[in-house]
């Protein structure tokens, strides 16, 4: 598995679950990026409350979040959320589609939640792109900078200028090997786009420590040895049609995610070569163990003697 | 962040059990099995590097060839795919190839769980007398390699002891009793005492779901009524017939007269279909429904090299605890495990070990020459609803109490004190 | 493999098998107590003289002789971050096993990256011009082992960031 999936698996086989035999469920689990996910049969065995907390969820409904849902999900959005949740899906398992293409679509659908919220500033920013290619702003201005602080310490930045749109990731590494493998990988991001098969894909930029300059003067910054700064400049061609917008969108939110896991990966990989290399050294310094004689001593009487 | 679940991870020989800590039920149960490109595992499958050892060759270069894998019902799903090769990693509930159990945690907590591990404390579990070395290297992985936040890694039996605390017949929630650990592979004896595992009085047993599932399917073939099932399907149909059908009874002649008297309304049908043709059939279930089970109590009727009946062992280990804790144990026997979950099966065994106590007791008070009465021995065998998940169960209930993170290893301590710090864990409700 | 490390392991190995030299020495200082005298450093005459052997600054080996142990202690080249956060990996890992490795110390001494402490036990139990084997063995291997691992981080990043940013090209 080398990318990761944009859905989230519990929800798909546990919906699909009950789709098929409802019965009285109660569960919670998480997704990505401390979301936190519950879905419950609070009332009868056949609507299913499905409720989620995003961290960063105010910050996403200033950025029209309530009208992806809206769009997404329709009469499936409950009317007020859970309590200590931000967002409720009610879905009538009486009414879901019949098996086939129709009911995969739907689960999918419902299994990308988390992926449809957070799109919102996504759509928001590609909005205002073309917006600003038919009326060019005046010279030197700005758009808006969109901050979503998804989790603790990092945070995602969208600005959308008339021939493109920028993405800024802030990313911050607990530990040094962390760090250290976080610069490599990223430092491939920055050169592979070098290669011809790659022109399409957006650009990437990364630095250490210097916040980049358009993020010059945000709120909020720490200045760190931790802290690196991933850009990726998106062209109109990576969003112009919808379907492939929605697929930048998708991807793009993993970004941090998918990272992380090949660094974990790859601290993986090199336990299993340290093992094999370990067990190597071992056998070469067996080598040098002697034999120590282990003939059986017996008596004259044929008695065996131990030692203890 | 603590909001965020704490993550239980009960990892057995046969299925894995996985979810979070606050549900009653793992999010996933899974075949602890990894498929992976190579060969099958061969018997030095733990010698051989996972890598290429030779640099510089093709395959190296593109890097990411241990990404390609599958684990838990997809690895199954592959088994047959060429190229593939399924591996097992946990044998006897000990970890026995690390590489692949590594790669099958790194999938379990991204592809199904879907969760950063560094938001999240981890519950692990291990099997009674696993060598600390192997605690060490498990601490390596989650604490080097995934970055965790928190680790606690508890025994599988203290874990069922504090499932059995959702079950309203218990009072008071101490961790002493003896526990019935029957899953797919092997059945444990273990008595633990105040949250320690009594590590010289356990027992093990070598019969478990999978012998009951074959010997079901050895009675259903001696009877004939296999001939319409298709071979491959023979194991299946007969644990299907197992889990539906089988019941514990209290006496097996009268059970044998009950059947003779009236076998239209004992005997069952169990209708499958065929995977292929999907043509249906129907075999009767007969004998096997009270004789699969009853395997435990009398193990002459299955094997020849086993013959001692559970509750003698059950008996036997706690006879061998200290003396101090053995009215605990007699009192609290918990079940736990899958092959526990026959109809009365707590009650058959708390009735045959009484007598075995009981008679005890009145030999004693004969040979002191009727002096001295026994106030009697109390023996309990309580069976719950979350038996067939009870480790997993208990180790949501311990990560839900507020202070499992006060008795967790944080990732600071693992830095400062490096891997032997996991040599000794906390007791839960210890005082220091 | 290139002549200069070829030269520059000759010279430990030479070295290495001349100060293998153990006898059994109980202390002087502690009656009944038998420790690897290099360890304890309590009488002085037992000590001999430590070398240095040194292929750059950045790489060497320090051998400590004395009666009945001795210390070999080395430096492993480290060009850059990466090679430093891969050799410290390694060593760490290779020390957390230092069980079944007898004549592995659990602690480098300062400056060092790894250390061994053979003593007069482990002299008489194996073959002297193996556990040399072994160490030489151990310092050919280890930075092989540690520019492969720095090669394949590099391809294994390289791949992982081709394949994210591919699946923008439609």
């Amino acid at each position: 598995m080398i990318l990761l999936e944009p859905h989230n698996t519990i929800i798909r086989t546990t919906v699909l679950e009950k789709i098929v035999k409802p019965s009285a469920l109660d569960v919670q689990f998480v997704d990505f990026d401390g979301v936190r996910f519950h879905l419950s049969t609070p009332d009868s065995k056949t609507t299913l409350l499905l409720s989620m907390h995003i961290r960063c969820w105010n910050e996403l409904v200033q950025y029209g979040a309530l009208d992806v849902l809206k769009r997404e999900y329709g009469s499936l959005l409950a009317a007020t959320a859970e309590p200590d949740y931000n967002v409720s899906l009610e879905i009538d398992l009486n009414q879901a589609p019949p098996e086939g293409e129709q009911r995969d679509d739907f689960v999918r659908k419902l299994s990308l939640l988390k992926t449809n919220a957070v799109a919102a500033p996504f759509e928001r920013a590609f909005k205002t792109q073309k917006q600003l290619e038919a009326n060019p702003p005046p010279e030197g201005s700005q758009s808006e900078l969109m901050a979503i602080h998804y989790r603790d310490e990092e945070a995602i930045y969208i600005q959308a200028a008339s021939d493109r749109v920028t993405v800024f990731f802030s990313t911050v590494f607990r530990e040094e090997t962390d760090r250290i493998f976080g610069k490599v990988f990223l430092q491939e991001f920055v050169d592979a786009r070098r290669l011809s098969a790659l022109q399409n894909a957006p650009q990437v930029l990364y630095t250490n420590r210097e916040p980049p300059l358009e993020l010059r003067g945000v709120p909020g910054l720490t200045l760190s040895d931790d802290i690196g700064y991933v850009t990726f400049v998106l062209f109109p061609r990576h969003f112009t049609k919808p379907d492939v917008a929605e697929a930048t969108i998708t991807h793009i939110q993993l970004f941090r995610d998918y990272l992380h896991y090949h660094i974990k990966c790859s601290k993986a990989y090199m336990h299993s070569r340290m093992r094999a290399r370990v067990s190597e050294f071992q056998k070469v310094l067996n080598r040098a163990k002697t034999e120590v004689a282990t003939t059986e001593r017996k008596t004259i009487s044929g008695r065996t003697m131990q030692s203890r | 962040m603590s909001l965020l679940a704490p993550i239980i991870s009960d990892n057995g020989t046969g299925f894995s059990k996985i979810g979070f800590a606050g549900n009653s039920d793992p999010s996933f149960v899974f075949p602890t099995a990894i498929a992976t490109r190579g060969g099958p595992s061969t018997a030095s499958s733990r010698a051989g590097p996972p890598i290429p050892s030779k640099p510089g060759s093709l395959a190296s270069k593109r890097g990411v060839e241990d990404l390609d894998f599958f684990i838990g019902d997809e690895a199954i799903a592959n088994q047959k795919t060429p190229g593939y090769g399924v591996h097992y990693p946990i044998r006897h509930g000990m970890i026995d190839n690390w590489d692949h159990m590594e790669r099958y945690w790194e999938q379990t907590i991204f592809k199904y769980l879907r969760a950063e591990p560094e938001d999240h404390y981890f519950l692990l579990t291990e099997p009674p007398l696993n060598p600390p070395e192997n605690r060490e290297q498990t601490a390596e992985i989650f604490f080097e390699s995934f970055n965790i936040k928190g680790l606690y890694i508890a025994v599988q039996a203290v874990l069922a002891l504090a499932a059995s605390w959702s079950s309203n017949k218990v009072t008071d929630r101490s961790l002493t009793g003896t526990v019935v650990d029957s899953g797919d592979g092997v059945t444990h004896v273990i008595p633990c005492a105040e949250g320690y595992v009594i590590g010289s009085a356990i027992k093990h047993i070598p019969i478990a779901g999978r012998d009951i599932s074959q010997f079901v399917l050895n009675l259903m073939r001696e009877r004939g009524e296999m001939a319409v099932v298709p071979p491959e399907d023979h194991l299946k149909v007969a644990s299907k017939v197992k889990e539906n059908y089988s019941y514990v009874c209290q006496d097996i002649v009268k059970e044998f007269r009950k059947y003779d008297a009236d076998p239209y309304n004992m005997f069952q049908r169990y209708t499958g279909e065929h995977t292929v043709t999907g043509r249906t059939y129907e075999v009767d279930v007969g004998y096997e429904r009270f004789l699969a089970p009853e395997i435990f109590f009398n193990p002459e009727i299955y094997s020849s090299d086993f013959l001692t009946p559970l509750p003698e062992i059950v008996d036997g280990v706690i006879q061998q605890s200290p003396i101090d804790v053995r009215r605990g144990l007699y009192k609290n026997i918990v079940l736990s495990g899958g092959s526990t979950m026959f109809t009365h099966f707590g009650q058959r065994l708390k009735r045959d070990l009484k007598q075995i106590v009981d008679r005890r007791i009145e030999a004693s008070e004969m040979s002191s020459g009727s002096h001295m009465r026994s106030t009697g021995v109390e023996v309990d065998v309580i069976s719950h609803k979350r038996q067939r998940y009870a480790v997993w169960f208990g180790g949501s209930l311990l990560a839900s109490l507020p202070e499992f993170y006060s008795y967790c290893h944080t990732k600071a301590q693992y830095e400062e004190v490096g891997p032997s710090i996991c040599r000794r864990y906390q007791i839960f409700g210890s005082v220091n | 493999m290139s002549n200069v490390l070829k030269n520059y392991l000759a010279a430990v190995r030479a070295t290495l098998t001349a100060a293998l030299t153990l006898q059994d020495f109980s202390s002087q200082v502690v009656e009944r107590h038998n420790f690897p005298e290099v360890e304890v450093r309590g009488s002085k005459e037992v000590l001999l003289n430590a070398l240095t052997i040194s292929r750059n600054e950045n790489e060497r080996v320090f051998i400590e002789p004395s009666i009945n142990s001795i210390r070999l202690s080395i430096k492993i080249k480290q060009a850059d971050e990466i090679e430093r956060i891969l050799c410290h990996k390694f060593t760490r890992f290779m020390m957390g096993r230092a069980e079944s490795f007898v004549v592995l110390r659990r602690k480098p001494i300062p400056g060092y990256d790894i250390s061994f402490l053979i003593t007069n036990t482990h002299s008489e139990t194996m073959l002297k011009h193996k556990v040399v084997d072994f160490i030489i063995q151990f310092m050919e291997d280890v930075d092989k082992e540690i520019s492969e691992m720095k090669l394949s981080l590099n391809a294994r990043a390289r791949t992982v960031a081709e394949s994210y940013l591919s699946m923008f090209g439609s």
